[in-house]
């Protein structure tokens, strides 16, 4: 499984994030937000200083690219079990 | 002292269910129900108005405002200000997942269609760091 990990973050910020969390994720950069509102996964003036954020999500896509499972968060204090991440992501 | 022991008690269950959360926030299973939280200082709030009930004196109504505040705030963050706008209604399960081309970490390009029929993909839109 890829797990492609896609924020705002400059790169630089995303390679320090990488390295404390060990991950095996490939962080990707969205400097302008044009993928995630290509997904209308933004959150209009949602940050601290009015500027557009991604609305958190997991989305977990089989070998053809189609969209298996898919969590949006309505609360961003919850996000979801990696394991049910992990179950949803098993045997595509 | 042991006049104050609810008042005590009271403080202890509130402060503790905003320890308690922030301490276990990297388990899903508190994370995920910021409501543990709003019950902690509530039960806070009920022993404290007990004791205001038996003895208005100022400890007790010290913890009852301390539960209040907390309830009032918690319940504010967690229902209006935590809240996040629904999706627009590009990804549906059973779809296909719109491809596109981004920098990685390294700046080396990397393209979602490019994992086809190679391995399964598991995409997180995160905020990021402010």
């Amino acid at each position: 499984m890829q797990i492609l990990a896609i924020s705002p973050d400059p790169n630089e910020r995303s390679q320090t994030l990488a390295q404390k969390l060990r991950a095996r994720y490939r962080f990707l950069a969205d400097r302008d937000l044009a993928v995630t509102r290509r997904y209308g996964l933004v959150h209009s003036r949602g940050g601290p200083s009015g500027e557009d954020v991604p609305i958190p999500t997991t989305v977990v896509l089989d070998r053809r690219g189609v969209v298996r499972w898919l969590k949006v968060a309505d609360n961003y204090q919850v996000r979801p079990d990696p394991a049910d991440v992990a179950r949803a992501a098993r045997g595509l | 002292m042991m006049r104050f022991a609810p008042a005590i008690l009271s403080v202890a269950v509130t402060l503790g269910a905003a320890f308690a959360y922030f301490w276990f926030l990297r388990v899903p299973a508190i994370r995920n129900h910021p409501a543990l939280y709003l019950a902690g200082f509530a039960l806070g709030a009920v022993i404290a108005a007990a004791a205001v009930w038996r003895s208005a004196r100022w400890p007790n109504i010290a913890a009852l405002a301390l539960s209040v505040a907390l309830l009032v705030l918690g319940a504010y963050f967690n229902f209006v200000f935590a809240r996040l706008p629904a999706a627009g209604a590009v990804l549906k399960v059973g779809e296909a997942a719109p491809d596109f081309t981004l920098p990685d970490a390294a700046g080396a390009a990397v393209t979602l269609a490019s994992f086809r029929d190679q391995r399964p993909v598991v995409l997180v839109f995160y905020r990021g760091y402010w």
